[in-house]
């Protein structure tokens, strides 16, 4: 048992060397990544477009370029299924034994957040998480994936109060922390103009009625009613406005409410609707960066339709490899964060040139939209947020 | 809030509550017969939509067709599932077998994943979603029809347990299996029926409801409120599913209206354990009572 013991100071010192070796995750041949994401769940559809086929996407073009400097990108990805123990182990389970070099696009408010101080402490990059909670803002290891909810409120009551003038406005959000976000958001910006929501009903995930909650907001009497929702419940409150004949009010969905599955679903209610949206339209758009993720979609995934899923992972992966470029060969996680601090108007042919500053904020900018015809049309410009 | 507006949310609560009594009703049936929870019922019921919504994706049939696919599938699936895993377990306690239909669930719901993906699908459906006046109320008839349809069902599932042969055999199993088994009843073929009728129930209210809630590999979960409206009816009891179901779905409505949205969605369970509280068997269910 005393010879035993006598090893821990050679274990502690091979562990307190262990540092001072090449960065974790990284070989010679290979840059490993990785992330929990739902692969079942509520969000199974979204984890499993933005990861294996929107991350390994571009990592498989990139690959069979030569990969990054060199080195072949690997993932590794375990499904979390939306809750957030089974993220945090998930993670833990990709640092200390998968051995990852960063933590790329996961997603979800609750998931993520819970890994957050595990992969600060340990200074672990967490890359681009598909979630927008303000909380992720400007930490040393945290880049952030999504324009925020706070930057997408404002930027939604900017145009709707400040350039479209009205006045009143409700809001029809989950309850969780996605929707809760985002209400306590619209109210602190309408404060500014004076204004306050007329009402705010809030319904749960997975809900299979919600005639009650939009027959209260239908009573308020808004001219704008926000629907802060996942694609489902979205499509749900779209048909039962069109149930009870409720034509008046200007119908606005969410930055990650703003997409084709929700069109899908909703068909010919969803009409007339507007939105903020986040990404180019993936299926349509003519913008070069779009255009090849549609073309390399074709070719290495032929069966799966383009989505904006997939093309925010594709796009991490974009911004992935533009900094570990950036760090150099000799790629360590403090080089990457540097680097990565260090991106000015870098052109992904896919959103506005991309600068990114101490506050870690990839994306400021979304365009308005409205539904024509079963398609999002858009209305403006990229509108910034500064 | 109008009257119009208040009907509306009532009518639509009874929709969505004949579902949940229809979940319920299959529990129910499978519970009567076997003693046990079928907790992949919701599962069973995604699977045997999801067979009916390929044929109509790939062959654009009319959806009556649609629905007898389902119903097929349905009443296939429940009895491979009776013969292959539970008919093993008939010597087990109620507990394994329930343990082994929340296996199943999982199961099927990856599998589910896997075939499908777990995206959303829009479900065609029988009927519109544009509403109707009515002097100064508003009727929409997908709505109406959900109501409507599944009355018609639970009317066919009364006339099938008290005019056939198969139904008072079932119900003889319910009430004492050894002395059905000594009137000559196989209780075998009952457990397959009774897996079989479930299963198909399952598999109507999957192709009712799927174009309220959309087709996913997660639509299983309204059974979870099937095992509410059971309970809150009286478990084991036909009617009280159908009552417990009903009043599910409009106090689950009514709620939100009349209350401050932090308790809203506790209320259907608050609700229920007032009910359990004041009658233990729940609203039609008979107190279970031992005799010393």
């Amino acid at each position: 048992m005393r010879s035993r013991w006598a090893l821990l100071p050679v274990a502690l010192a091979v562990l307190a060397a262990a540092p001072a070796r090449a960065e974790q995750g990284v070989t010679d041949a290979e840059v490993v990544l990785g992330c929990s994401n739902s692969f079942s769940g509520p969000l199974a559809f979204s984890g499993e477009q933005a990861t294996k086929f929107g991350v390994d996407l571009y990592v498989r073009a990139v690959n069979d370029a030569g990969g990054v400097l060199g080195r072949k990108v690997r993932t590794v990805y375990y499904d979390d299924g939306y809750k957030p123990q089974e993220a945090v182990a998930n993670t833990k389970k990709l640092v200390e034994q998968d051995g990852v070099f960063a933590i790329i696009a996961p997603q979800g408010t609750p998931p993520v957040l819970a890994t957050l101080e595990y992969l600060e402490a340990n200074k672990v990059p967490l890359l681009f998480p598909f979630q927008g909670s303000p909380i992720t803002r400007a930490r040393r290891y945290v880049f952030g994936g999504m324009t925020l909810y706070d930057r997408q409120s404002r930027m939604m009551i900017e145009y709707l109060v400040g350039q479209r003038k009205y006045r009143k406005l409700a809001a029809l959000y989950q309850d969780d922390e996605y929707g809760k976000s985002f209400r306590a958001a619209f109210e602190k910006d309408l404060g500014r103009h004076g204004l306050k929501l007329v009402a705010a009903e809030s319904v749960k995930r997975g809900v299979t009625d919600v005639s009650a909650p939009i027959a209260k907001l239908h009573a308020a009497r808004p001219e704008v009613l926000f629907l802060v929702l996942t694609p489902g419940p979205g499509a749900q409150a779209l048909r039962e406005r069109q149930k009870i004949g409720w034509t008046e009010a200007v119908m606005v969905s969410s930055g990650p409410l703003t997409d084709e599955r929700y069109l899908a679903l909703a068909a010919d209610a969803a009409e007339g609707v507007e939105g903020l949206s986040l990404w180019p339209d993936p299926l349509a758009s003519d913008l070069p960066g779009v255009r090849l993720y549609r073309e390399r979609m074709k070719r290495y995934f032929p069966g799966n339709e383009p989505n904006r899923y997939s093309l925010s992972g594709y796009f991490a992966a974009m911004l992935f490899a533009e900094g570990a470029k950036r760090a150099g060969r000799s790629l360590t996680r403090e080089g990457l964060v540097v680097a990565l601090e260090g991106i000015r108007d870098f052109e992904s042919g896919i959103l506005p040139p991309v600068t990114i500053g101490r506050d870690h904020e990839t994306q400021k900018q979304g365009f308005w939209v409205r539904v024509e015809k079963r398609r999002f049309t858009p209305l403006t410009d990229w509108l910034k947020s500064e | 809030m109008t009257t119009a507006a208040l009907v509306h949310v009532v009518v639509s609560g009874l929709a969505t509550g004949s579902i949940y009594a229809l979940m319920a009703i299959s529990l129910v049936i499978i519970f009567n017969a076997t003693r046990t929870l079928n907790f992949a019922q919701g599962e069973m019921l995604m699977v045997s939509t999801f067979v009916g919504f390929t044929v109509y994706a790939r062959a654009k049939v009319p959806l009556v067709v649609v629905m007898l696919v389902a119903v097929v599938a349905a009443a296939l699936l429940g009895w491979v599932i009776e013969r292959v895993l539970i008919r093993h377990a008939i010597a087990s306690t109620p507990f394994d077998v329930l343990i082994i239909t929340l296996g199943l669930s999982l199961v099927l719901r990856s599998a589910a994943g896997l075939t499908w993906t777990h995206d959303e699908f829009p479900f065609p459906s029988f009927f519109g979603d544009r509403p109707i006046t009515l002097g100064p109320v508003r009727l929409v008839p997908v709505s109406l029809g959900i109501i409507g349809a599944s009355l018609g069902l639970m009317w066919g599932l009364w006339a099938l347990f008290t005019h056939t042969r198969l139904g008072r055999a079932m119900r003889a199993v319910a009430q004492n299996q050894r002395a059905a088994r000594l009137m000559g009843i196989s209780v075998e073929r009952v457990y397959s029926a009774s897996w079989v009728l479930a299963s198909v129930v399952g598999a109507l209210a999957g192709v009712l409801i799927a174009p309220v809630i959309f087709l996913s590999s997660k639509m299983g979960l309204v059974a979870i409120n099937g095992f509410i409206a059971a309970v809150l009816g009286g478990f084991g009891s036909m009617p009280g599913a159908v009552v417990g179901g009903m009043l599910l779905g409009v106090i689950e409505n009514l709620a939100p209206l009349y209350l401050p949205s932090s308790i809203k969605h506790s209320v259907p369970f608050l609700v229920l354990i007032a009910i359990l509280l004041i009658r233990p068997g729940g609203v039609l269910g008979r107190p279970a009572r031992r005799k010393v």
